[in-house]
């Protein structure tokens, strides 16, 4: 599903990640562990394309960061749902019309949008709150409006990039729950964190990175 | 269908959503409307200016005492074939007669017994010339006649009226132009601050798998909405300030001009400012775009 093949990038300034060979099978549960600046962000940038490798290759389904062009990487996000530590929730609209935005992107009719964006909504536990704005929400609140926007169009694989790191203990305890339960559905999963406490003893797949570098892979 | 109603819908709530935004863009753009609009009237209406002092020029001919009035009409009959000569009005000795008494309240025949004043003709040029009027070449023939002992005119009002008018009508489309290129780069500006302010909305389309069409069509319909609410307004705007003027040159003014307006600018200040705002957005969009 996710391959790292010897991908390398690094930034103009410096860091960035060296020589990554790993991979993530359809509907794994992966965690990725490291501290700030190890190259989380990045390893997770490069799966949505938002990064190209400079060296080495990254094979996300059936699109390859070595062949990708510019108008097919919509295409390729097409398939990946994700999860930021900021939530990126537009302050302008409502839950219900944040939630909705990809499957617009993605053409579907309006009556099959309603229908998903509800579902997601009720599987995150925020039915009752679509009509509310972004900033009346709680954070924990927040990231699960995040995730039911990542969700609502059924991605294969979901990234989720530090969800807990502005979340108190209680509120990403559920959030792990929440992921875990839809890694249940079949979608594949890679988590980044910085909280060893809150992925241990879950018995799921743990890749370190530390300085750019990934350890037992 | 659902995906182009969502974009049109996407691009008008956009507009709601940011109020301020869009008040500022609507605002400055019907300002630079405004000024295109009015440089535009004014250049349809310079003319109407000229055609006013142009109804002023005269020029008089004395013919010798000896030329009887219908010699004169002959005369006359020339002078009205010369290019350049708009109208031609005999005075007769009779007619001056009664011009010197209502000007100097004495009967001349009283005073001398006989009539010393000669028939003459006030001439007045064309008035809807193109080209610059030369009073000087038509005095010239005029005095070549035989029977003309004298001819006077505004030369030297004439040619700084007809200079200083073409020197302007030359200048125009310079002030034009630039008032227009200040009004596109007022309008590009503001709309692409506008697009730059949420930047967030972008990058998150992009991340969702949102393609490069998706992401531009609520901008450049946005653009379009801001264009037309802009025109809407400076259309009103501009015609009230031109009844405005009408009136006060009926009301306080003779020199009898009416200034018009033609509609057909309000249709190129729609094109012009949708084109500008649609361009404004994809570029800015495109700038941020990866």
């Amino acid at each position: 599903m996710i391959e790292f093949q010897n991908a390398s990038y690094s930034y103009i300034k410096g860091n960035g990640v060296n020589n990554l060979n790993v991979k993530i099978d359809e509907g794994e549960f992966a965690f990725l562990i490291g501290p700030t600046g190890s190259g989380k962000t990045t390893l997770m940038r490069l799966i949505y394309f938002d990064l190209i490798p400079d060296a080495g290759m990254v094979i996300v389904g059936k699109y390859s960061s070595s062949t990708i062009t510019t108008r097919k990487i919509p295409g390729a996000r097409k398939g990946v749902g994700m999860v930021f530590q900021d939530y990126k929730l537009l302050g302008d609209r409502n839950l219900f019309e944040n939630t909705a935005l990809p499957l617009h992107a993605l053409g579907f009719p309006g009556k099959e949008i309603v229908d998903r964006v509800e579902e997601a909504l009720d599987l995150v536990g925020l039915e009752t709150k679509s009509e509310h704005l972004p900033m009346e929400l709680s954070g924990g609140e927040q990231q699960r409006a995040c995730l039911a926007r990542a969700i609502v169009k059924e991605p294969d694989i979901l990234l989720a990039d530090e969800p807990t790191g502005n979340l108190d203990p209680v509120a990403s305890f559920e959030l792990v729950r929440l992921l875990e339960t839809i890694n249940e559905m079949g979608t594949t999963i890679l988590m980044a964190s910085h909280n060893y406490n809150l992925i241990k003893g879950r018995g799921r797949r743990i890749l370190e990175i530390k300085n750019g570098t990934l350890r037992g892979a | 269908m659902d995906k182009i109603l969502y974009l049109i819908s996407e691009g008008f709530k956009n507009i709601l959503r940011h109020k301020m935004t869009a008040f500022t863009a609507v605002f400055s753009l019907f300002l630079a409307l405004f000024f295109v609009g009015l440089i535009a009237t004014a250049g349809e209406n310079t003319h109407k200016i000229l055609q006013y002092l142009r109804a002023k020029y005269k020029i008089e001919v004395f013919f010798d005492q000896n030329v009887p009035n219908e010699k004169a009409l002959g005369l006359i009959h020339q002078i009205k074939k010369i290019n350049g000569v708009r109208t031609v009005t005999l005075i007769d000795k009779e007619d001056a007669l009664r011009i010197f008494k209502d000007q100097f309240g004495e009967d001349i025949m009283d005073i001398l017994g006989y009539n010393p004043l000669p028939v003459s003709a006030v001439i007045n040029l064309v008035r809807t010339s193109k080209i610059p009027v030369k009073a000087a070449p038509i005095v010239n023939k005029i005095e070549a006649m035989d029977g003309v002992s004298e001819v006077r005119y505004q030369g030297s009002l004439i040619r700084k009226i007809e200079y200083t008018y073409y020197r302007i009508l030359g200048k125009l489309p310079i002030v034009a132009g630039i008032v227009i290129l200040v009004a596109v780069l007022v309008i590009y500006n503001t709309v692409k601050l506008s697009v730059y302010s949420r930047k967030q909305l972008i990058t998150t389309l992009e991340m969702i798998g949102a393609t490069r069409t998706f992401i531009k069509m609520p901008f450049i319909f946005e653009g379009f909405f801001i264009a037309f609410m802009s025109s809407a307004i400076a259309f009103p705007t501009l015609l009230a300030t031109i009844k405005t003027g009408n009136y006060f040159l009926a009301n306080f003014t003779s020199w009898g001009i009416r200034l018009n307006f033609d509609p057909i600018i309000w249709i190129w200040l729609i094109i012009l400012s949708t084109c500008i705002t649609a361009l404004g957005s994809y570029r800015a969009i495109a700038g941020i775009l990866k």
